[in-house]
C-alpha cells in the first residue's frame, strides 16, 4: 500500500511540471499532504502514539489544510492566477522533470543500502529536484514558496525513510515545517507583492 | 547543568524584554546577558572537552568561537543601544530580545556535539536574525529579510537532507542524536557515495550561513540592510557558525577516502568566492555591500585554507578569529558613518576625515587590517596559506588567488580612500551631520589593535585551542 501511495506522490510531482494555474499548485500541495499522511500511517508502525499524533497533525492539519488555505489567501489578495509568463514553458519543464526522475532512480541504485527503501529514496530525491526546479525556473514569489514547500515534503519523505529508527529526526523536520514554512507564508507571503517578481531593490 | 542554566536564563531575559518593553530594563538585561555570556565563556574554558546535558561539549573549536562571540557581545550591545535610541519601545524591545536570542542560539550551535542539535540551533539563528534584519520595517528590509529567510530555509533544508544521509549511514536504533563521537567510528565502513552526497548537501546548506559560494547572495543582501551592529554579527560570529558546521562534517569525514573530494570542493568554492568578491568589489557602489563582499573574500580564503591542508588548517582558524575582530569593528563604524554622512552610497560619501577624524582613522586602520597588509595579523594567516600552497605545488591556484586578492585590495583601497579624503562624486545634500562622540570608536580601535597584536604575538592559549581543534589533521 505504501508503495502505491509513494508512486502516486511521484505522479503529483510530474503534474507540477505541466500545470500553470496556481490553484492547481495548491491542490497538488494539499494532495501531497494527504498522501504523506497515508504514507506515515502505513510506514511508521513502530512509532509511539504521541509521535504518531504529532505527525498526523503535521500532515493533515498543516500540510493538507493550513498551508493550502494560506496560499489561497495570498492568491486572492494578489489577484494572480497563473505562473509568470516568462516562466519556462511546461513542455521543457516536463522534460526536466522526467530527467530528474531518471537521475533520482539511477542515484538510488548507486546507493543501494540494506537500511533504505529504494522507492522511498528515489521519490524523495525526485521531490527535492522538483522543488529546486520550481524555484529555479519560475519567477513569481508564490512559485518559489511552492518550490520551498515541495522541498519540505522531500525532507519529510527522507525523514520517514529512516523514521522507525529516528523519531527525533521526524520531529525536527516537523518543527522546520511549522516554524519556517508557516512563518514564511504568513509573514512574508502576505506582505510582499506576490504578483511581481520585482525583488530587485537590493542589487549591485 | 550550567549550559541549561545559560539557555534558560537567556530565554527568560529575552521574554522579559519583550513583555515589559521598558528601555532601562532592556538595557540592564542586555548588559547582564553580555556579562553572563562572558562568564559562561570563562566556565567553558575551565571545563574544556567536558560534555554537559548530553548534547553540548566544550570542545576547543566551539570554545574558541564562543570566546569571539563573548568578546564582541558588549560592543555589539553598546552600538545597538545607540542605533535604537530613537526607536519606539516595541521596536527597541524586539531588537534587543532578538539580539539576545541570536547570541544564545549561536552559542548553542558552537557547543552542539551532534548534527541534529547543531542543525536546530542553526535554524534558530535564522529566525532570530530575521527579526533583526527587518528592524527598520521598510521595503528594502522586507526584501532582504524575505531573501534571507527563504534562501537560508532552503539551504538549511538541504543541510538537513545531508544529516538524514548520515542517518542512512548509521541505520541503527541509537542513532537519534547523530553525535560526532558515534559517527566518527562508522565513517570508514560506509559507501563513499553516501558521504560525498551528505557532504555536498551539508556544505551547500551551511554555506548559506558561512556566506560562501554558491549561497553567498543571501548574506550580501542581509548585510546591506541590517542595522550595522547586526551586520557586524552576521558578518562574523554567524558566519563562524556556518564555518564550524562545515568544519565539523569535514573533520568527521576526513578519515574516509573522500578527503580529496572534499578538498577539491572547498578549493573550488573558495576560488569562486574570491572571483565573485573581486568582480563585485570592483564595481561596488554601496559601502556595506562592499564590506559584505570582503567577508565573502575572507570566507573564500578560509575554504581554500581548509582545502589545501597542512598549515592551511591553522591559517583557516586564524582568519576566522581575526576577520571577526576586524570586520565587526568596520561594521560598528558604519553606524557612525551613516549618522555623519547620512548615506552608504559610495558616490555620495566623501571628506570623512574632515567631518569625523576618529571614524576616518578606524576606516584606514580597518582597511589595513582586513586587507592583510602588515602589521595586520591576517597577513600571517595569508602567508601560511600561500606557504601551504607552495608546499603542495598548487602554483596555478596560488597565482589565481594572489591575482584576485590584488583586485580586491585595489577595489577596497580606492573606495575607502575616496570616502576618507575626496569630495563626494555627486552633488548630494546629506543634511547636517549628527554629533558623534569619538569615544564610540574606542571598541573599534581596541578590536583592530588585537588584530595587529596577532601579527607579532599569538597568545599561547589561543594557539593551543587552534591546535587542539585541528589535532586530527596534525601529523
Amino acid at each position: 500500500m505504501v508503495d502505491y501511495l509513494i508512486i502516486l506522490f511521484a505522479v503529483t510531482l510530474i503534474y507540477f511540471a505541466s500545470v500553470e494555474r496556481l490553484t492547481n499548485y495548491i491542490r497538488l500541495i494539499s494532495l501531497q499532504g494527504l498522501l504523506l499522511f497515508g504514507i506515515a500511517i502505513f510506514e511508521l508502525k513502530e512509532i509511539n502514539t504521541a509521535n504518531m499524533l504529532f505527525i498526523a497533525a503535521e500532515t493533515l492539519f498543516i500540510k493538507t489544510i493550513l498551508v493550502p488555505y494560506l496560499l489561497t489567501r495570498i492568491i486572492k489578495r494578489s489577484g494572480v492566477t497563473k505562473v509568470h509568463r516568462d516562466a519556462m514553458p511546461g513542455f521543457y519543464l516536463l522534460i526536466l522533470s522526467i530527467s530528474a526522475l531518471l537521475f533520482s532512480v539511477i542515484l538510488t541504485q548507486l546507493m543501494h543500502n540494506q537500511y533504505i527503501n529504494s522507492i522511498f529514496m528515489a521519490v524523495a530525491l525526485f521531490t527535492l529536484f522538483t522543488g529546486l526546479l520550481l524555484i529555479v525556473t519560475h519567477r513569481l514569489i508564490i512559485s518559489h514558496l511552492i518550490g520551498f514547500l515541495v522541498i519540505e515534503n522531500a525532507v519529510f519523505l527522507f525523514s520517514m525513510a529512516v523514521g522507525n529508527r529516528m523519531p527525533m529526526l521526524i520531529n525536527i523536520g516537523i518543527l522546520l515545517d511549522i516554524f519556517v514554512g508557516v512563518l514564511i507564508l504568513v509573514f512574508f507571503g502576505l506582505r510582499l507583492k506576490p504578483r511581481t517578481n520585482e525583488l530587485t531593490m537590493l542589487k549591485d | 547543568m550550567v549550559v541549561l542554566l545559560f539557555f534558560t536564563t537567556a530565554v527568560i531575559m529575552s521574554l522579559l524584554i519583550i513583555l515589559l518593553k521598558r528601555r532601562v530594563l532592556t538595557k540592564i538585561l542586555s548588559l547582564l546577558f553580555a556579562v553572563f555570556l562572558i562568564g559562561f565563556t570563562f566556565y567553558s574554558w575551565q571545563n574544556l572537552n567536558r560534555t554537559e546535558f548530553s548534547y553540548f561539549t566544550f570542545d576547543s573549536a566551539g570554545v574558541l568561537l564562543l570566546s569571539i562571540l563573548a568578546l564582541l557581545s558588549i560592543p555589539t550591545i553598546y552600538h545597538g543601544f545607540i542605533y535604537t535610541v530613537d526607536d519606539d519601545p516595541k521596536k527597541h524591545s524586539i531588537y534587543h530580545a532578538a539580539l539576545i536570542m541570536l547570541m544564545t542560539c549561536m552559542s548553542g550551535a558552537y557547543l552542539a556535539n551532534g548534527m541534529t542539535i547543531l542543525w536546530i540551533f542553526v535554524e534558530a539563528t535564522t529566525l532570530s536574525v530575521a527579526a533583526l534584519i527587518y528592524h527598520d520595517r521598510n521595503d528594502a528590509a522586507l526584501e532582504a529579510t524575505w531573501k534571507y529567510v527563504f534562501i537560508c530555509s532552503t539551504g538549511i533544508a538541504l543541510a538537513y537532507l545531508g544529516i538524514l544521509f548520515l542517518g542512512f549511514v548509521y541505520g541503527r536504533d541509537d542513532a537519534a542524536n547523530l553525535s560526532f563521537d558515534t559517527l566518527v567510528g562508522l565513517i570508514k565502513q560506509v559507501n563513499p557515495l553516501y558521504l560525498k552526497i551528505a557532504f555536498l548537501f551539508v556544505f551547500v546548506g551551511f554555506s548559506t550561513k558561512m556566506g560562501l559560494f554558491p549561497m553567498h547572495t543571501v548574506t550580501i543582501d542581509a548585510h546591506s540592510v541590517a542595522p550595522p551592529p547586526v551586520s557586524a554579527l552576521i558578518s562574523t560570529t554567524l558566519m563562524n557558525v556556518g564555518f564550524l558546521s562545515i568544519f565539523r562534517v569535514y573533520s568527521l569525514f576526513a578519515s574516509s577516502e573522500i578527503l580529496g573530494f572534499m578538498n577539491h570542493v572547498l578549493i573550488l568554492s573558495g576560488v569562486l568566492s574570491l572571483l565573485i568578491a573581486a568582480g563585485y568589489m570592483l564595481k561596488a557602489k554601496h559601502l556595506k555591500r562592499m564590506l559584505a563582499y570582503s567577508s565573502l573574500e575572507n570566507m573564500g580564503l578560509v575554504a581554500i585554507a581548509l582545502g589545501i591542508g597542512g598549515t592551511g588548517y591553522y591559517a583557516a582558524f586564524l582568519i576566522i578569529i581575526l576577520h571577526s575582530l576586524a570586520k565587526s569593528s568596520l561594521f560598528y563604524q558604519m553606524g557612525q558613518l551613516s549618522r555623519i554622512l547620512n548615506t552608504f552610497r559610495l558616490d555620495n560619501c566623501g571628506k570623512y576625515m574632515a567631518l569625523y577624524p576618529a571614524g576616518a582613522l578606524v576606516l584606514i586602520a580597518g582597511l589595513i587590517t582586513i586587507m592583510a597588509i602588515p602589521p595586520s595579523g591576517l597577513f600571517i594567516s595569508e602567508l601560511m596559506i600561500f606557504r601551504a600552497m607552495v608546499n603542495n605545488n598548487q602554483w596555478i591556484a596560488l597565482v589565481i588567488v594572489i591575482l584576485l586578492l590584488s583586485f580586491i585590495l585595489y577595489a577596497m583601497s580606492i573606495r575607502i580612500m575616496h570616502i576618507v579624503y575626496s569630495n563626494p562624486r555627486r552633488d548630494f545634500d546629506p543634511g547636517p551631520p549628527s554629533y558623534v562622540n569619538p569615544v564610540e570608536t574606542v571598541s573599534q580601535f581596541f578590536l583592530l589593535g588585537l588584530v595587529v597584536v596577532f601579527c607579532f604575538y599569538q597568545p599561547w592559549f589561543i594557539a593551543d585551542l587552534i591546535n587542539q581543534s585541528i589535532a586530527i589533521f596534525l601529523p
